[in-house]
């Protein structure tokens, strides 16, 4: 029999079959090959398998039902082919995504891995998506994030972005992350931020998704009854897809999403690829949040170790200044008494000596010597005081006014005139009384001291800046920058200064209290000694 | 001649108060303990007490505080080594604060006003 179709030779030319494509050579020598790929579809073939049925030939009956079945066979491989391909891209996509999500601690990382993921043509491709997590007391879930475009033209942008680049999933994430993350975060801010909803609504969609752990589909959400219709207005879409994060029992968030600008339909396969995509996310969520957490409770933990040493540091310093304070008073208060009694028998023994007494120059001198020795005591007693301040609001006025009181009949008797004009209405400053009101009398006496032939003192407060000052100024001889210098200078003494002045101390503690001493020339001759005591010291005064 | 108390655990300082105090026209006696204190105050007149505040083992500070309640028309300077109890509370209750010094001229001043200021009161 002469067939048309070549399905009965092994080997045959070009010629005699045109359905054979470039590329598809092999089959001129493969008969059985050609005869499933090209012969089942060719119309001579058809035409020789007519030309037996009408010869009455045997199979001619049985062929077309034996080809109709292989037909059939080989579009359901071809569609399982297509969907195991289909399955493969999706593995290796989840692959790609929790390799990116397990190598992540960093929470915005995470957050840019999944949105992209979501959104992005090479992962599940939904036009838009919004994150809502759990707040840390578990009461709400709160938008934290919202991802995609608002409009057609916006969406168009990005797409074509993507076309332009071939990127991974991780380089698109990042990409997200270091220029869209921030804007994207404020760009559905008015969105997310009506996307709030208690834990607690049993009923509303997003804690039955969390509930039952499946994703559910929003469809026809403008009218179904199971949807709150506010939510479908905020979102501006009849269908969206809610898929809940869960780890290990915990309820992270959900996500929600949407195809705003395509309107294309949610399937039942989106669905079930989102359901696998949500586990990693909802765990490598958690674990950054946990992480992040964590990094602040180091963070916190630190900087109470730091603190707790610089208190241990404190103590153990205060603790050996107060063992020195102790110390240094109990020798100075020993040595007081026996001190009073030489120097006081020793005055008592001057004033009934003969003025051509011989001897009268020793008692002078075992006076002075022991005056001395008393203001060097006074002046450590005074010292180991003011290690601890007791800081409190006082009126510095008051404070003043009671030291100048105190002093002013010693003024008198060494021939100084004196006056005390206290400003009105001074805030009241953060000082400890004691120490400041030894200072002012430190300076009222070193003053009275440098004028051994009398003069005038004006003492005043004023309110100057952010600073309340107490202002000494006399009219006494002019100093010298030695005599400026040795006046605050502990334990250095000139001729000109006397002895036992108190002002370093004064200088001392003045300065460990955040206040300031200043000594100056007074315009017209004389010295002006001012103390700054701010109003607002705040830490710095306790410190 | 006003009469004076001074009450002062350490033998010395009470010689010098009398010797100074005697000088300046006072009578004074004196007393180491606050035991003693109290016997003199039954005894005696006393136009006013110079009371150190740190006596062995006691404190001046309740011999102060027993004067101002049962007779607190009394007047009681408080002399002292210690700068620090001008600031006690209890030390308020002092007609007059002396920090212990050789030169006495302070504590003689100081019984000079407190003296005057009762006249003054009780001239009324």
């Amino acid at each position: 029999m002469d067939w048309e179709c070549c399905w009965t030779k092994n080997q045959i030319t070009p010629e005699e079959c045109p359905y054979i494509a470039e590329g598809e050579e092999d089959l001129y020598g493969s008969l059985q090959r050609r005869i499933v790929d090209k012969c089942m579809e060719c119309p001579r073939f058809k035409n020789d398998l007519q030309r037996m049925k009408d010869l009455a030939y045997p199979l001619s009956e049985v062929l077309p039902h034996i080809i109709s079945e292989y037909r059939e066979q080989k579009a359901r491989m071809a569609s399982m082919a297509s969907f195991v391909n289909r399955k493969t891209r999706e593995i290796k996509f989840l692959h790609e995504l929790n390799v990116v999500l397990q190598t992540s601690l960093d929470l915005d990382e995470v957050l840019s891995v999944a949105m992209t993921a979501i959104t992005a043509g090479k992962g599940f491709g939904m036009n838009r998506a919004f994150l809502l997590m759990a707040d840390k007391e578990r009461q709400y879930l709160k938008g934290y994030l919202g991802v995609g475009p608002r409009n057609y033209e916006e969406a168009w942008q990005i797409w074509q972005d993507i076309d332009r680049t071939n990127n991974t999933l991780r380089a698109m994430a990042r990409n997200f992350q270091r220029t869209k993350l921030s804007s994207e975060k404020v760009k559905f801010q008015d969105i997310l931020e009506k996307l709030s909803v208690p834990l607690a609504d049993e009923k509303h969609i997003f804690n039955r998704a969390l509930r039952g752990k499946k994703p559910l589909l929003a469809e026809n959400a403008f009218h179904n009854p199971d949807v709150d219709p506010g939510l479908a207005r905020i979102l501006g879409v009849d269908c969206f897809l809610v898929m809940p994060l869960i780890s290990r029992k915990r309820r992270i968030g959900i996500i929600i999403a949407d195809n705003c600008v395509t309107h294309k339909p949610i399937t039942p396969q989106d669905m079930q690829s989102m359901e696998t995509f949500a586990f990693p996310v909802a765990f490598a969520l958690e674990r950054a949040s946990l992480y992040e957490r964590l990094r602040e409770e180091v963070t916190k933990q630190t900087a109470a170790n730091v603190k707790l040493k610089e208190q241990q540091e404190l103590i153990v310093k205060m603790e050996k200044m107060a063992l020195v304070g102790k110390i240094t008073s109990s020798i100075a208060h020993s040595i007081r008494n026996p001190l009073m009694i030489i120097g006081g028998f020793a005055r008592s023994l001057l004033k009934s000596s003969a003025e051509n007494d011989q001897k009268r120059s020793y008692l002078e001198t075992i006076v002075q010597e022991a005056k001395q020795l008393e203001d060097v005591l006074a002046e450590v007693l005074n010292y180991s005081d003011s290690l601890f301040p007791a800081m409190d609001m006082w009126d510095v006025n008051q404070l003043v006014t009671a030291v100048y009181n105190e002093l002013r009949e010693r003024l008198m008797q060494r021939g100084i005139r004196s006056s005390l004009e206290p400003a009105a209405d001074l805030p009241m400053v953060c000082i400890d009384y004691k120490q400041i009101a030894y200072c002012v009398r430190a300076l009222i006496i070193n003053a009275m001291e440098l004028m051994t032939g009398g003069g005038e003192i004006w003492l005043k407060t004023a309110l100057t800046g952010e600073c309340v000052t107490v202002e000494l100024s006399d009219d006494g001889p002019a100093l010298s920058p030695e005599v400026r210098e040795a006046l605050t200078t502990p334990f250095v003494a000139t001729q000109e200064m006397g002895t036992g002045s108190g002002l370093p101390l004064c200088r001392t503690i003045l300065e460990k209290q955040g206040n300031e001493l200043l000594i100056g020339d007074r315009p017209g001759g004389g010295t002006t000694y001012i103390i700054k005591l701010p109003i607002t010291k705040g830490e710095k005064a306790h410190g | 001649m006003a009469k004076l108390l001074v009450v002062d655990d350490e033998a010395n300082i009470r010689l010098l108060y009398s010797q100074e105090l005697s000088d300046e026209g006072y009578e004074v006696v004196t007393a180491a303990s606050t035991a003693e204190a109290v016997e003199q105050l039954t005894g005696n007149n006393f136009d006013l007490v110079v009371l150190d505040i740190k006596l062995k083992n006691e404190s001046g500070i309740e011999l102060l505080q027993q004067i101002v309640k049962e007779r607190h028309e009394l007047p009681v300077i408080l002399s002292t080594a210690f700068s620090c109890y001008k600031d006690d509370f209890s030390a308020w209750l002092a007609d007059g604060y002396v920090v212990k010094s050789s030169d006495l001229q302070e504590l003689k001043t100081e019984i000079k006003r407190v003296l005057d200021k009762k006249s003054r009161i009780k001239a009324g």
